[in-house]
């Protein structure tokens, strides 16, 4: 089989910073019943697979993909739960349709972050047990090692990253699905406390609640359901060594080969010719500029500066993170990388609202599973 | 219904926690990496003679060719600072007065992520050279924090 593959529906529920009067599965509901609306589709006709992204230490249920089938139209179906970003769950749907076994396939991804009481210590758990969790530090230090070693690298300063935030939360006060707009100076910014030097904490992203829904479907499939189906081009991911004492300090290598493996796919030699606009990893803001490095846009160095001189605002050549990102939607845990999926599809629909960028075909979109991880994941999408 | 409409008295979530202890093996590499630690003090390493690579902390594989190694080298007690970082949260999320002082410290090929001492934090700089100070031998355990920190070369 060597057809392409099209997302032909969107869903979602949220972002907010807690959804109290919900249960994960009502978020899911929601999301995928839009979702399934938008596809023109009956879950428990049409779709054909399942897959899900979710992370048993922060659902607080173990073998969570047992709980997943119920509230998406998927019991008595094929389903699956990967642990991994929402972008390695298109991947794996995207794999799904490209057997030739499926013509239409559901991905689901959520967060309720607002329920882990102790996100922390977990996020800590995912250290070496042997090596480093002893020491029992809070794992933000691993991004202020690694923001710190990006700057030495780079020549990258400090208001550059918080450009960054400057931009995404601004970009996020003409998105009503993201709940942390504001219209923030520099200033406002660096004067924040610190997190883990360099890294301030106004630098990096709070979290949210949310679902995001998405039905992908063949070629043919797609040219009869949609009369816009937004096709995948491309789609690659990558790890590289997991251990802090062997891993690349400065670059995110993992998503320059993730990159390459998209690229590929999608036909692209040249990111920034081809691409109208990215959606990219902002947990920290130093990522950013670090990601769009690594995908090729830009030489190590001169992400911060043409950054600060607004190249990636939704004005810019290249408009990064129209939808505010994770510092201006709320970092979604593993649904963080359908999040950025959806701006990317909404913008090439023409359906961004206030936020609708004029004249795009292609959009890229990357994910990182924060830290501890070496882990990326890009795809390419075009209307 | 709405929030307003809510019984206030009703639970609205459930607490549940569990207790996760796990048993972690080092395994053949690890456990002579800890020996010489604890009974040596000294850091060892892995060499790689085909991709030219010493692997500190010591593994038995290496993770290029993925050949098995069986060459043990000492690398020594002192490193470079490649990345440090001052860290203001605790383990468990909570604010920090004084930060941590961390540090990722170059040592053959790879290195050791540990704390910095005997340093103010704000004399730390990338490229600062850097000794292991160890427990001493009879409080030694064979562990990571058989390490009490790294402090500036005198």
């Amino acid at each position: 089989m060597n057809q392409r593959v099209a997302i032909v529906g969107v869903g979602w529920a949220g972002f907010r910073p807690a959804t109290p009067e919900v249960s994960y599965k009502e978020l899911m509901y929601d999301a995928a019943v839009r979702a399934y609306t938008d596809a023109g589709v009956d879950p428990r006709r049409d779709v054909e697979s399942f897959v899900t992204v979710a992370e048993d230490f922060h659902e607080g249920t173990s073998i969570f993909d047992e709980y997943t089938p119920d509230q998406l139209g998927g019991a008595l179906k094929s389903v699956q739960t990967i642990t991994g970003d929402g972008l390695h769950g298109l991947a794996t749907a995207y794999m799904l349709i490209r057997t030739g076994q499926f013509d239409i396939v559901a991905v689901e991804g959520h967060s309720k972050a607002s329920n882990i009481l102790t996100l922390d210590e977990i996020t800590a758990y995912a250290q070496d047990p042997v090596l480093n969790r002893p020491l029992r530090f809070n794992t933000h230090f691993v991004a202020g090692m690694e923001m710190n070693r990006y700057l030495y690298e780079t020549g990258t300063t400090r208001e550059q990253c918080a450009a960054v935030v400057v931009k995404n939360r601004f970009n996020a006060l003409a998105n009503p699905s993201a709940p942390y707009g504001a219209d923030l100076t520099l200033q406002d910014v660096l004067s924040g406390p610190m997190l883990s030097a360099p890294l301030g904490l106004r630098e990096t992203a709070e979290h949210a609640d949310g679902a995001i829904v998405m039905v992908l479907a063949s070629e043919q499939a797609a040219q009869q359901l949609v009369d816009l189906p937004i096709w995948i081009e491309g789609i690659g991911w990558c790890n590289d060594s997991p251990s802090l004492e062997s891993r690349d300090w400065g670059q995110a290598i993992y998503t320059a080969q993730a990159a390459r493996m998209a690229y590929s796919q999608a036909g692209i030699n040249h990111p920034l010719q081809a691409i109208d606009f990215a959606e990219v990893d902002d947990i920290y803001a130093y990522k950013e500029l670090q990601t769009l490095e690594a995908l090729g846009f830009f030489r190590p160095g001169e992400a911060g500066e043409l950054t600060a001189e607004g190249f990636t605002t939704p004005e810019g050549d290249l408009p990064v993170n129209v939808s505010g990102g994770s510092l201006g939607c709320g970092h979604l845990l593993d649904a963080t990388g359908l999040a950025r999926a959806l701006e990317v599809v909404l913008q090439l629909r023409g359906e961004a609202g206030a936020r609708q960028l004029a004249d795009v075909e292609i959009g890229l979109v990357q994910s990182w599973r924060g830290v501890p991880t070496t882990n990326g994941a890009v795809a390419i999408l075009s209307n | 219904m709405i929030l307003l409409e809510r019984n206030p008295q009703a639970p609205r979530a459930w607490l549940g926690n569990l207790p996760v202890t796990s048993r972690y093996t080092f395994g053949l590499g690890g456990e002579r990496f800890f020996r010489a630690i604890k009974d040596e003090g000294k850091i060892l390493g892995t060499h790689c003679p085909k991709c030219e690579r010493t692997y500190v902390p010591a593994t038995i594989y290496c993770e290029r060719c993925l050949g098995k190694l069986d060459e043990w080298v000492d690398v020594g007690s002192t490193g470079a600072v490649h990345t440090y970082t001052l860290l203001y949260e605790n383990y468990d999320g909570s604010p920090r007065e004084e930060p941590e002082i961390i540090a990722f410290v170059s040592m053959g090929d790879g290195g050791i992520v540990h704390r910095l001492g005997e340093i103010d934090p704000e004399e730390v700089e990338i490229g600062l050279e850097v000794e292991v100070v160890f427990k001493p031998k009879s409080e030694r355990q064979g562990s990571i924090l058989d390490i009490v920190h790294f402090r500036p070369v005198a």
